[in-house]
């Protein structure tokens, strides 16, 4: 058995991981370039999409602290070089244990339990977990221009030059209050008794929500438009420190 | 630069974008999938192939559609840069697209303007580089860092990032257009109280969620209600 997770943690196998990181890194760093140099041509203000990089990155750490975590859960049965790289390209720990538990049990075990692993259950695993989720990549590579392209209906403009207003911009705000709607509406169900019962989630949403409407009124009555880039992180901490307090008091 | 030159040199810049984009997506493709077998060349042993094509046929008969349905849903909020690059760095729903929205949000430009596009990508590289950095430092550093972040008091703070996520941004996101929310908001709501199943299938819940508030959201633009 640990003949089996040194094998799986070996140099080489760290190798390969950080040279397809590398190329993706590298990949995001060139789409970075090309987009700012396109704002600065277009006329915006650098210091706005600095401000948009500055956001970005704040937004970021603390979901990425929790893909962490999740490479540390799935470490254990995986070691750690193949969930590195799952859970740094494409991957989610929620779909990539799915997935694990789907493959290791085609693959004749029990499901993904440390003392069943052997390394040709091993590199099967990794293969459907690669395969398994290039959907959303397959689809980019084929459609993605020709969906966009119709979509981008260009806005009509008025005889002034201004424009229409058009129902683009409150089609993305619906269906994301669509997507908050399902998340919040599942954690109400997490409420009720039964095999899905924890109140955490809600509880968790909810002091998440006060905060951020603490936020929103300081932001928007009281201008004090500095904490707009704080705003959500700000927001998930309390929420997540406030957890772990309920949990206590529980 | 005036508004043809704009449109011209932005039609240009996005093309160049989707040929990176399928170039690098093809490239990206190759080298996920050489991954695998370059682990088992190491160690002398290949994938069971019949026993891959049964667990792989499982695993896309459910993500598959999910695949799909996220690639209709976000394309159009990510744009085309953030498209390709959302979905090789992943964490789409949890990440890319709240990030995204929020750098809109305060570069306070308009949906389906170059700006917007520009922003869009910009975000989401930021993000993912940020992402992948984090994760290396994590890495390095797992062995001393686990007995902290696995620490049992904490790991009702970890297993709630998501709701915590959500808590946040529904509000915003309600209090912008409560006349949409308030019907998927309690559809939503039922459903789960009384379909208990369905809890655990929020990705399939977002699509009929998702239309609704876009149908709703329709119904009230035409009505000039928006």
């Amino acid at each position: 058995m640990s003949n089996y997770l040194e094998t799986v943690n070996c140099l080489p196998f760290y190798l390969i991981v950080a040279a397809v990181l590398i190329f993706v890194v590298a990949m995001c760093v060139v789409f970075l370039v090309k987009s700012y140099k396109a704002g600065i041509a277009l006329g915006m203000d650098p210091k706005d999409l600095k401000k948009v990089m500055t956001s970005s990155a704040t937004f970021t750490l603390l979901p990425s602290i929790s893909i962490l975590l999740g490479v540390i859960a799935l470490s254990g049965t995986l070691g750690v070089p193949l969930s590195w790289l799952r859970l740094s390209v494409i991957g989610s720990l929620q779909y990539e244990l799915n997935v694990a538990e789907i493959a290791a049990t085609a693959f004749g075990l029990s499901g993904l339990r440390i003392d069943e692993m052997t390394m040709s259950a091993f590199v099967t695993i990794a293969l459907v977990m690669t395969a398994g989720i290039l959907g959303g990549l397959f689809c980019s590579i084929f459609f993605l221009k020709k969906y966009l392209g119709k979509l981008s209906s260009k806005p009509k403009k008025t005889e002034t030059g201004e424009k229409k207003p058009s129902f683009g911009d409150h089609a993305t705000t619906a269906m994301f209050v669509g997507l908050c709607a399902a998340y919040i509406g599942s954690y109400v169900g997490r409420i009720a008794p039964g095999e899905y019962h924890d109140i955490m989630p809600l509880f968790t949403a909810f002091v998440a929500a006060i905060v951020m409407a603490v936020f929103e009124f300081l932001i928007q009555k009281k201008d004090m438009k500095v904490l707009e880039n704080f705003s959500l992180a700000a927001s998930m901490l309390v929420a997540m420190a406030a957890a772990v307090v309920f949990q206590l008091i529980l | 630069m005036n508004i043809q030159d704009k449109d011209k040199f932005f039609e240009e810049f996005n093309n160049g974008l989707h040929r990176l984009g399928r170039f690098t997506l093809i490239a990206g493709i190759i080298i996920l999938m050489a991954v695998p077998f370059a682990f088992g060349v190491i160690v002398g042993v290949m994938p069971d192939m019949p026993a891959f094509l049964k667990g792989w046929i499982n695993v896309a008969v459910v993500y598959f559609p999910v695949s799909v349905v996220e690639f209709l849903v976000y394309a159009p909020m990510l744009g085309a840069g953030g498209s390709y690059l959302a979905f090789i760095t992943g964490n789409v729903t949890n990440m890319k697209i709240p990030c995204a929205m929020n750098a809109r949000d305060i570069a306070k430009t308009e949906v389906g303007t170059p700006e917007n596009e520009i922003v869009s990508t910009i975000s989401v590289a930021v993000s993912a580089i940020v992402t992948t950095l984090v994760i290396l430092i994590g890495v390095i550093m797992l062995v001393p860092l686990q007995p902290v972040l696995s620490a049992p008091v904490l790991q009702p703070a970890f297993n709630n990032v998501v709701p915590a996520l959500f808590g946040a941004l529904g509000l915003k996101y309600f209090a912008k257009s409560p006349q949409i929310a308030v019907i998927p908001l309690a559809l939503m709501c039922l459903l789960c109280i009384f379909v208990p199943s369905m809890i655990s299938q929020t990705s399939i819940l977002m699509i009929p969620s998702g239309g609704l508030a876009l149908a709703i959201g329709f119904i009230l633009f035409k009505k000039g209600k928006l």
